[in-house]
C-alpha cells in the first residue's frame, strides 16, 4: 500500500490530534474522573446550543485575526512571534479612538478598526525593518517587542488614559456607537467574526491570484531564489509584516470593541501566542486558519464547562494543546519515518514471499 | 542637594539594592547559562520560561514531600531535565521547528504546573506550607563589618554562590574543555564535527540535558530560595529576560553574566521605584528594549564586516 505524501501530512495531523486526546484522557483518569464525561462536557460546552456556540465563536474571533496575521508573516518569510504585542498595540489604538474620537457614530467603528490595523502594522514594521537593514534575527526581536507593548499599554492605561476611580489600569468605556454590533443577543458574539472570516478569504485570494501574493509566497519559500528572479525582497517583507501585524492589531480591536468595551491592562490571555499555534497547525494557510481558530475557541470556552462538570481544570486543554503542537512541529519527519517504516515492511514481506516461493 | 534627594538616591543605589539584585539575578542567570549552551550548540530554545516553571514547581513539590532543600533542588533539576529531554527528542531526532517546539514547551510548562498545583494541593493561585525548607543563606561573619561588601555578600543564599561558581564552570567548559569545543562546533560547523567522528546528535543531547539541569536549578531556587512559596506562573517572564541576557551577552558566559546582573539590577531598581511612586513600566521595559537595540547594532556590524570581507 502506498500513501501519497499529500494525504500523509493530514493523516499525521489527525494522528497527532488523537494521540493528544488519548494522553489527555490518561491524565483525566489519573485525576479520578471519567474522560468521556469530561470530553462530553467540553464538546457540549463549546458547541451544543446557540449560547455555547456563540461563546465559542466569540472566543475564536481574535484568534482568527492573530492566526491569520502570523500565517501571513510566516508565508512571506518572517518568523513573527510578536502577534501578542501587535495585538496590544491595535487594541490600545482602537480603545483610544473608541473613547475619544468625536466623530459621528457611524464612522467610529471603521475608524477604530483602521487605527488598530495601522498601529499593529507599524509595530510589526519595526522587526521587519531591523531584519532588512541590519540582518537582525526577527524571532528574538518580535518576542522582546511583545513585552514592550504590554508594558507600554499598561503604562498608558495606568497614567495618562486611566479611567478616573478605576481599581486597576483601564480606559474609560468606549462610546456606544463604537461597539461592534452583536450577532446573538445575550452573548458577545459580534460582527467581528464575520469580518475575520472575510479577512481569511481575502488573504487566501490575495495569495492565490495577485502578484504581491505570489511574490510573498516565493519569498517565504526561498529568499535567495526570490532575489534572483527579481522580486523586491525588502518591499515584500515589509508588506507581509505590515499586513500580518495589522491583522493581529485588528484582533486586539475586536477584544476592545466587541468584548470588553474598554482597554484593560493585560487584556489578552495569550491570543497572540495561540495565533502562532493556530497558524502552524493550519500549515500557514489562510483558509486553514478558520477551523483551527474555531477549535481553539472551543477549547477556551468549552474548557470552563468541563471544569464545572468535572474536577478537571481547564488548564488541561493547554497541556493537550502543547502536545498537539509538538507532534505538528515534527510531522514532516514523522511522515518520513512512517514511509521508511512502511517500505521496510514491504521489503521484508517481498523477501519472505521470495524465499517462500523458492 | 537636599536631604530628600540624597536619601532618594540611597534607596536607588544603596548596597541593599545590589544585594537584592544578586538574588533576583540567580534564576535569570541559571536559565541564561543553560540557554547559551544550547545556543552555542546550534539550538535556539525559547522554551526557557516553561522549563524554569517546571523546575520551580517540581523543586517545590519534592521539597514539600522530603522537607529537604537539597532534595528539592535535585528534584527540580531532574524533572526539568526530563522536560528538556522531551524538547531534545522533538528538536534533535524528529527535526521539529525549534521555535515552535519552544512555544510548546512554554505552554506545556504552564499547563502542567497549574494543573498539578490543583491536583496535588487542591488550590488555585498560590501555595505555601511549613514543611518547605528554604535554601539556607551562607553567613560570612568576617565580611559583616566591611562597608558595602558586607551588606552585599555576607548573607547571601547558597545558590548565589553556586550560581557564580557555575558561570566560571560553564566558561571553562566552553573554552577550555574538549566537550565545550564539540558544543561550539555543533553550532558553528556541524558537518565538520560529524566528519571528525563525533556524533552531532549525541553532543546536542548532552548539551540539552545540561541546560535542563541549569533551568531546573534556577526554577527551584525561585520557589524554595527566593521565596518559599509556589505561585501560579511563577517564572513570570524570567525565561524571556534570560533570553534577552543571552542575546545581549552574545551567548558568551561572562558577558551573559554581566547582562544578567544588569537586568536584575534594573528589576530590583524598578521594585524600588515603585516604592517611590514613579511609573516603573519604563524601567521594566529596559531589558527588552536594550536587547533589541544591541542585537540590531551587533548584527549591523557583522553585516558591514562580511560586506568588506567579500570585497
Amino acid at each position: 500500500m502506498k500513501i501519497s505524501r499529500k494525504l500523509l501530512l493530514p493523516l499525521i495531523s489527525l494522528c497527532a490530534l488523537i494521540a493528544s486526546l488519548i494522553i489527555g484522557a490518561i491524565i483525566i483518569l489519573i485525576n479520578g474522573d471519567n474522560p468521556l464525561v469530561a470530553y462530553g462536557a467540553l464538546i457540549e460546552g463549546s458547541f451544543n446550543g446557540m449560547p455555547n456556540l456563540a461563546g465559542t465563536l466569540s472566543s475564536a474571533t481574535p484568534l482568527l485575526f492573530t492566526g491569520l496575521g502570523v500565517a501571513v508573516a510566516f508565508k512571506s518569510g518572517m518568523a513573527n512571534i510578536g502577534a501578542e504585542g501587535q495585538l496590544y498595540m491595535g487594541a490600545i489604538a482602537a480603545a483610544l479612538v473608541g473613547v475619544y474620537l468625536p466623530w459621528p457614530g457611524i464612522s467610529l467603528i471603521p475608524a477604530a478598526l483602521l487605527a488598530a490595523f495601522a498601529a499593529g502594522g507599524l509595530y510589526g514594521l519595526i522587526p521587519a525593518a531591523l531584519k532588512i537593514k541590519t540582518d537582525t534575527n526577527e524571532v528574538v526581536t518580535t518576542l522582546m517587542l511583545n513585552y514592550v507593548a504590554t508594558l507600554l499599554t499598561s503604562y498608558l492605561v495606568n497614567y495618562p488614559f486611566k479611567a478616573p476611580g478605576a481599581p486597576l489600569g483601564m480606559t474609560e468605556d468606549i462610546q456606544k456607537a463604537a461597539r461592534l454590533p452583536l450577532l446573538y443577543s445575550g452573548s458577545r458574539f459580534n460582527i467581528g467574526f464575520i469580518l475575520a472570516i472575510a479577512a481569511c478569504v481575502l488573504v487566501a485570494l490575495m495569495f492565490r491570484y495577485t502578484t504581491m501574493g505570489y511574490e510573498m509566497r516565493m519569498l517565504g519559500q526561498n529568499s535567495v531564489y526570490s532575489k534572483y528572479i527579481g522580486i523586491d525582497v525588502s518591499a515584500r517583507m515589509l508588506q507581509g509584516m505590515f499586513l500580518g501585524g495589522g491583522l493581529a492589531g485588528v484582533g486586539g480591536a475586536t477584544l476592545v470593541l466587541g468584548i470588553q468595551y474598554r482597554f484593560v491592562q493585560n487584556i489578552s490571555p495569550g491570543y497572540g501566542f495561540d495565533g502562532l499555534t493556530i497558524a502552524l497547525m493550519a500549515g500557514f494557510s489562510a483558509i486553514g486558519v478558520i477551523p483551527m481558530a474555531i477549535l481553539f475557541g472551543a477549547l477556551r470556552s468549552g474548557g470552563l464547562s468541563m471544569e464545572l462538570a468535572t474536577s478537571v481544570p481547564s488548564e488541561l486543554s493547554k497541556v493537550v494543546q502543547a502536545i498537539i503542537i509538538l507532534f505538528m512541529a515534527a510531522q514532516v519527519s514523522l511522515a518520513l519515518y512512517f514511509t521508511e517504516f512502511m517500505t521496510r515492511l514491504r521489503h521484508r514481506r517481498e523477501k519472505k514471499q521470495a524465499t517462500g516461493g523458492a | 542637594m537636599s536631604f530628600s534627594q540624597i536619601s532618594f538616591l540611597q534607596t536607588l543605589f544603596g548596597p541593599e539594592v545590589f544585594a537584592a539584585a544578586l538574588r533576583v539575578m540567580i534564576p535569570l542567570l541559571l536559565a541564561a547559562l543553560g540557554g547559551l549552551l544550547t545556543k552555542q550548540a546550534g539550538i535556539e530554545n525559547i522554551g526557557l520560561e516553561g522549563l524554569m516553571l517546571i523546575g520551580c514547581f517540581s523543586g517545590f513539590v519534592v521539597n514539600y514531600y522530603t522537607s529537604n532543600w537539597i532534595a528539592g533542588l535535585i528534584g527540580g533539576a531532574v524533572f526539568t531535565t526530563l522536560a528538556a529531554l522531551l524538547f531534545g527528542v522533538f528538536v534533535i531526532s524528529l527535526r521539529a521547528h525549534e521555535i515552535v517546539a519552544g512555544v510548546a514547551v512554554n505552554m506545556l510548562g504552564l499547563g502542567v504546573t497549574t494543573y498539578l498545583l490543583r491536583a496535588i494541593f487542591g488550590v488555585k493561585g498560590s501555595f505555601t506550607d511549613p514543611r518547605i525548607r528554604g535554601i539556607p543563606t551562607l553567613e560570612l561573619g568576617f565580611l559583616e563589618n566591611v562597608p558595602v561588601v558586607g551588606v552585599i555578600f555576607s548573607r547571601q543564599s547558597i545558590m548565589v554562590w553556586i550560581g557564580l561558581a557555575l558561570v566560571i564552570a560553564i566558561h571553562f567548559l566552553l573554552y577550555h574543555a574538549r566537550f565545550g569545543y564539540y558544543i561550539r562546533a555543533a553550532g558553528e560547523n556541524p558537518q565538520a564535527l560529524s566528519t571528525s567522528g563525533i556524533s552531532l546528535p549525541r553532543t546536542r543531547y548532552i548539551t540539552v540535558l545540561i541546560h535542563g539541569v541549569l533551568c531546573g536549578l534556577g526554577g527551584a531556587y525561585l520557589s524554595t530560595g527566593y521565596l518559599t512559596q509556589y505561585v501560579e506562573n511563577m517564572s513570570a517572564g524570567r525565561g524571556f529576560i534570560a533570553m534577552a541576557a543571552i542575546a545581549f551577552g552574545g551567548a558568551k558566559p561572562m558577558r551573559v553574566f554581566f547582562s544578567a546582573i544588569l537586568f536584575a539590577f534594573v528589576e530590583s531598581l524598578s521594585n524600588r521605584l515603585q516604592l517611590v511612586e514613579v511609573p516603573s513600566y519604563f524601567a521594566l521595559m529596559i531589558p527588552y528594549v536594550v536587547t533589541v537595540i544591541v542585537l540590531a547594532v551587533t548584527s549591523w556590524r557583522e553585516k558591514q564586516k562580511s560586506k568588506t570581507s567579500t570585497l
